[in-house]
């Protein structure tokens, strides 16, 4: 469903150019669960822009569902996100001045449906995450673990292919993130393909396949259940990051 | 997204950060009232000042002496027109068909007294005719007789606040006042009738036209109205009076101004002046729009992050310009609004104080208001609205 070609990201920073992706090829099946990972500045979150056509690609070729994203203008990638994938972020982003059931409603404003629709598949998502009775209630009046189900609820209302999370469970306490990370597994069972962005290898081994990244370019690509054997591979490289800071700090 | 929830959603974000929306609201609305009450006071002096010429009645030529030309001088011998007579008004009376009066008129000012109160008085001298083309009645006593032109009796009709000022509590009809150093009868006394024309006529003494041209030694009428009925042409009875001015003068040497011409012209010319003091006041409504503009763009940069979020939920570049194109054009509508109802409040206050003043706000102010103030939401909000649509999602949500 998802393929990617030898993707490059490059940002000009003054007279640099960094590489935030070098030759990234991957395809992602139908119903998949992806992990990715990697130190910070590998290229996580750029990669999961681009998957997620927030972002484009300075080079390479992006084909989703067999549409090549690349000849797609502006208000065509904006109905691919509508309708074909969701979003959840590690800051849950939801608006505090809505309600619950407002914030869910968001996709459904764009997509032009009408208040009775949007009520009823908002309750219908809000249920799905266990949060039926908080309908009316504003972020604020939420823990981080119900807010960042909202989020789901939300992202998962227009009833997109693929759902895209970026550290979901990072800013959730243990038991809510085993909340987050069950509502996920679940939606993938049920069809949804899941990428997931993650620096933490209990929320990777859950995972069909990892994807490890490292300086923009994919390091390996493991599965789930061979999460474990990253661990050498990740100690050597924060060693050698925090050598590098090190003389960073010195001169 | 549809219409209704575009605005919803506007509406929402605005009344977020109350405040701010309620200053910036508050701007249009100044501007607003302004223009509302500026147009409705100048509308109102408009009415006003027509209402004061029309009292007189539109159908009516008034005759001067002396031609206005294009080149600016008058005719006549050495410039100076022939004297305006009350044989001219009298040959008008009789020569002229469709003429219902004919009023000479001439004016003077002197100490008018009676016994040890005195006062410096207009006189007004002309014909019974006056009064009745005037709608002026008399409170007691009689107006001025129906004589013959040239034959002025010592007679007089006082204004209603001349009376009270010179006999107080006694009944003026029957005494004689001072008027210089002729004596006058006193034949009666007006009903109270304010400005008419310019001229206080509650403050004015009334006189047979001989008689004030005799006594202050005036050769000629300052003018000579002449009221012709409801189915007369205007500019026909005007070339007949100026057949006969030429006749009798054997020049053109008199202007006839037709009562219309004069409230067309004057209501054109108030009618600009209250459109400058609109414009100028509508000049506030730009500033309130640069308001606008200002709280949109701390609205944007604010919210950046939630722009990137409704781009990232599937929004397109036009919904969220939409979304706060929306917001600029509720909040100018809701300021053009308040304006209007705090204009028309203002007005409404001040004709209860001056009920004379008809101060009322016209249509087209009304209209322009709510045009103006509509159209400096979109016009100052389309920046910020532009910049919010061009946002790079990905920066943007980074930023939340």
């Amino acid at each position: 469903m998802i393929r990617l070609e030898s993707i490059n990201r490059t940002y000009e920073m003054g007279e640099h150019e960094l590489h935030a992706l070098r030759d990234v090829s991957i395809t992602i099946e139908d119903g998949e669960h992806i992990a990715i990972m990697g130190p910070s500045g590998s290229g996580k979150s750029t990669l999961l822009n681009i998957l997620g056509c927030l972002d484009r690609p300075t080079a390479g070729q992006y084909a989703f569902d067999e549409r090549t994203v690349a000849e797609l203008d502006e208000d065509e990638l904006a109905e691919l996100r509508l309708y074909q994938i969701g979003f959840v972020f590690q800051s849950f982003h939801l608006i505090p001045r809505l309600d619950a059931l407002a914030n869910i409603s968001l996709p459904m404003l764009f997509a032009g449906i009408s208040p009775a629709e949007r009520t009823r598949r908002g309750m219908e998502a809000l249920n799905s995450v266990g949060l039926a009775d908080w309908q009316t209630h504003r972020p604020s009046e939420m823990s981080g673990g119900q807010k960042q189900r909202i989020a789901i609820a939300r992202a998962i209302v227009m009833r997109p292919r693929v759902l895209l999370a970026d550290e979901p469970t990072g800013n959730l306490d243990s038991a809510s993130g085993k909340q987050v990370l069950d509502l996920l597994c679940d939606l993938n069972q049920q069809g949804i393909t899941l990428i997931t962005v993650t620096h933490d290898p209990n929320v990777a081994r859950l995972a069909h396949r990892v994807i490890v990244l490292a300086d923009g370019e994919i390091l390996r690509q493991v599965k789930g259940d061979e999460v474990s054997t990253l661990d050498a591979l990740f100690s050597s490289r924060l060693q050698a990051q925090q050598a590098e800071s090190e003389l960073e700090r010195t001169t | 997204m549809k219409s209704f929830d575009v605005v919803r959603f506007a509406g929402n974000a605005l009344l977020q950060n109350r405040r701010r929306t309620l200053l910036s609201l508050l701007g249009v609305a100044i501007g607003a009232t302004a223009v509302v009450f500026l147009t409705g006071l100048g509308e109102g002096a408009r009415i006003f000042v027509l209402g004061e010429f029309q009292s007189l009645g539109t159908n009516l030529v008034i005759v001067i002496p002396g031609k206005t030309e294009t080149h600016g001088h008058m005719s006549g011998a050495g410039g100076v027109p022939n004297d305006l007579t009350l044989q001219d008004a009298r040959a008008l009376e009789r020569r002229l068909r469709g003429v219902q009066r004919v009023i000479p008129m001439t004016n003077a000012s002197d100490v008018v007294s009676h016994r040890e109160r005195r006062r410096q008085l207009g006189i007004i001298g002309t014909t019974r005719d006056f009064f009745l083309a005037q709608g002026l009645r008399a409170a007691r006593g009689d107006l001025l007789p129906a004589a013959e032109l040239d034959r002025g009796a010592s007679v007089a009709v006082l204004g209603h606040k001349v009376a009270k000022e010179l006999f107080r509590h006694e009944e003026a009809v029957g005494q004689t006042i001072r008027v210089g150093d002729a004596r006058m009868r006193v034949i009666g006394v007006l009903e109270s009738k304010g400005t008419q024309m310019g001229q206080d006529i509650d403050d004015t003494v009334f006189a047979p036209a001989a008689t004030v041209m005799q006594l202050f030694n005036r050769t000629s009428l300052y003018r000579i109205l002449v009221e012709f009925g409801a189915y007369a042409d205007a500019d026909v009875i005007k070339k007949r009076i100026i057949a006969v001015m030429i006749d009798r003068h054997d020049e053109e040497d008199v202007s006839c101004i037709t009562q219309a011409a004069v409230l067309e012209s004057l209501g054109g010319i108030i009618r600009t002046l209250t459109l400058a003091i609109g414009g100028i006041a509508a000049i506030s409504l730009a500033v309130a729009g640069i308001g606008i503009m200002n709280v949109m763009l701390v609205s944007v940069s604010e919210r950046t992050s939630e722009i990137g979020l409704l781009k990232a939920l599937g929004a397109r570049g036009a919904q969220v310009l939409a979304v706060f194109l929306t917001e600029s054009v509720l909040l100018s509508t809701a300021g053009g609004v308040l304006g209007l109802l705090a204009g028309t409040g203002l007005l409404r206050l001040l004709t209860s104080f001056y009920p004379e003043v008809p101060a009322t706000t016209p249509m087209w102010a009304v209209a322009g208001v709510l045009a103006l103030a509509m159209s400096t939401g979109p016009i100052f909000g389309v920046v910020p609205a532009w910049r919010a649509m061009k946002l790079d999602p990905v920066t943007s949500l980074g930023r939340g």
